[in-house]
């Protein structure tokens, strides 16, 4: 926002000056909660009541300590890796190369499968989850981290594919062409020559999707076993309910959810940046 | 990959088939078996399967727990889309406008969106509690103590409460595309008519918007089909109450799913939910399109 034209003449201006002033106040109550989250970890609960928003009197690990040893977490930090990992893992190998066959086939039916597929994405997963877990139980998945793997994998056909096709456009047919002079496969096209120049697309998709895995509740909180301990955030849930008076346990947990997404996301921004753009220009 | 002529493609055959087969069996084949189930009174668990005809739907259209929970959504809904496009756009202004640390303030305002709907729904629980949360303490510190209230205890104020976690959770992703879009307006026709002598205000309603409608398009699309979908803030926030005040047909649906064992009219209400969307989706797409300008 410009300051008026009457301020031209004048060579200090306080248009910019307020912006930022204003930018600043909004992301001051943008970054507040997660930043109170950040340092009730490190607080004891008495010190939580007391003060919310001080900053912890000491280096305090106690949360931690308490948090490993009451609960099960670790085993809920690996599944929600597992998950996580495993199912981007089996995306990239899947979804990438049924676009492409999308995008280098001009041909009919793979314009009607590529409808079939994006009509996936207004279809809410409420609609369809009870049936989905009994065809999960008929498959034997239903119980197991297969089973929240192998939908995660079915869920990101829709969104996969359209980023994907919409990367693939900007590639040129050349390289393969010359490829496929120089004796490759199909398959060997798609791997060693197409796939690397896919690497951006590739990144975004993992971010994007990962980050969804990683946060996800609903699926794992239904279709994990019960009685042991599922994901970071199904275990944050559950100590909402259980441990009412010891806050500062579940801040130590929401502090293991929060941070690897954190990280990845300084690491990564612009990968977040690219997919969310590519996804709404088309979607 | 170039086509080979007559024939059955193998190569294109064998790089869609996974996903083709994955995409079918846990997506499309469930979802068609809603339909079926819908009309049946199926507990999820037994293998006797009895069809009930319309009797699910008609007791949907009936029960005042649906009307409820039909006009919590909407409202949230109609409020969230609202709230959170004008405050993404606004930040998207300021981010594009301010002139130092603009990477900093687009990552400050996108963090929110990397938490899970669970977390930040517990860290403002606890913000919004009566006795030690942020919100109150912060109210008597600046001499507002009278303000003071349980957020999640007044039944007038709950379901916006809860829409405010959700717009301050969801803001930083629309600004991302408000953001891209506003980057993608040619500056030289935004000088002309500054030289023109076009207000700030004129330049962003005569050129600006009509430029970023396409961004409007898709934001009210995601944000609207984010808002009917909401649960996770809900469940551990308020688990639909006080008394049915936050429940929503997808909190609904769930409840009467696992809690009640009704599975069969847990479908029909996500049936319902579909065709809501869809309908909705319509009306909007025919209200922001016809406003859609290219250059």
């Amino acid at each position: 926002m410009t300051a008026n034209v009457t301020m031209r003449r004048k060579k200090f201006r306080w248009g910019p000056i307020l912006v930022l002033l204003l930018t600043m106040f909004l992301a001051l109550i943008f970054l507040a909660p997660v930043f109170f989250a950040l340092i009730s970890a490190f607080k004891s609960n008495g010190e939580i009541l007391k003060n919310p928003m001080a900053l912890p009197s000491s280096f305090y690990l106690k949360n931690f300590q308490d948090l490993f040893e009451q609960s099960d977490f670790v085993t809920a930090i690996k599944h929600s890796l597992i998950l996580t990992v495993v199912s981007e893992l089996l995306i990239v190998a899947i979804v990438p190369m049924a676009a492409f066959a999308i995008e280098r086939r001009t041909s009919r039916g793979m314009k009607l499968i590529y409808t079939y597929f994006l009509a996936g994405m207004m279809i809410p997963f409420h609609l369809y989850m009870f049936p989905l877990f009994k065809q999960m139980r008929l498959f034997g998945i239903y119980g197991t981290l297969g089973g929240p793997i192998i939908c995660y994998l079915s869920g990101s056909v829709a969104f996969g594919s359209l980023l994907y096709c919409s990367f693939l456009k900007g590639i040129p047919l050349e390289i393969e062409e010359a490829a496929q002079i120089d004796g490759c496969s199909p398959f060997q096209i798609f791997w060693q020559v197409t796939f690397p120049l896919l690497g951006p697309c590739t990144a975004s998709m993992v971010v994007l999707n990962g980050l969804n895995i990683w946060n996800d509740f609903l699926m794992p909180y239904l279709v994990l076993p019960s009685g042991k301990a599922k994901t970071i955030t199904v275990e944050v849930f559950s100590f909402v309910g259980q441990y009412t008076a010891r806050w500062d346990i579940v801040f130590a947990g929401t502090v293991c959810s929060i941070v690897p997404a954190l990280v990845i996301f300084v690491l990564l921004q612009k990968y977040f940046v690219k997919g969310i753009t590519a996804g709404a220009a088309k979607g | 990959m170039t086509k080979k002529k007559g024939g059955i493609d193998t190569a294109a055959v064998a790089f869609i088939a996974p996903a083709f087969i994955l995409y079918t069996l846990f997506i499309i084949v469930p979802a068609f078996s809603s339909v079926y189930y819908s009309f049946t009174s199926w507990d999820g668990i037994s293998p006797v399967v009895k069809f009930v005809g319309l009797a699910n739907y008609r007791e949907i259209f009936t029960s005042a727990r649906f009307g409820n929970a039909l006009r919590n959504t909407v409202i949230l809904t109609v409020f969230i889309s609202i709230v959170e496009n004008a405050l993404a756009l606004l930040l998207a202004l300021l981010v594009d406008h301010v002139k130092w640390f603009k990477n900093f303030f687009r990552s400050a305002f996108y963090v929110p969106v990397l938490i899970s709907g669970i977390v930040s729904g517990f860290i403002w629980k606890i913000m919004y509690n009566y006795n030690f949360g942020a919100i109150n303490s912060l109210l008597t510190s600046i001499g507002l103590g009278e303000w003071k209230q349980d957020w999640l205890g007044n039944p007038k104020l709950t379901l916006l409460m809860v829409g405010f976690v959700l717009i301050w959770k969801g803001a930083g992703y629309y600004m991302i595309i408000y953001l891209a879009s506003l980057q993608s307006v040619p500056t030289d026709v935004v000088e002309a008519a500054a030289i023109d002598g076009a207000s700030p205000w004129q330049r962003f309603k005569t050129i600006t918007v009509p430029l970023i409608s396409g961004a409007f398009t898709i934001n009210f699309t995601l944000s609207l089909i984010n808002g009917l979908k909401v649960f996770d803030q809900i469940s551990v926030m308020t688990d639909g109450g006080p008394g049915f005040t936050t429940e929503t047909v997808v909190y609904l649906l769930y409840k009467v799913g696992f809690n009640e064992g009704r599975q069969g009219f847990g479908t029909a209400v996500g049936i319902v939910l579909l065709f809501i969307i869809i309908i909705l989706n319509a009306v909007q797409q025919k209200f922001l399109k016809s406003r859609e300008v290219q250059l």
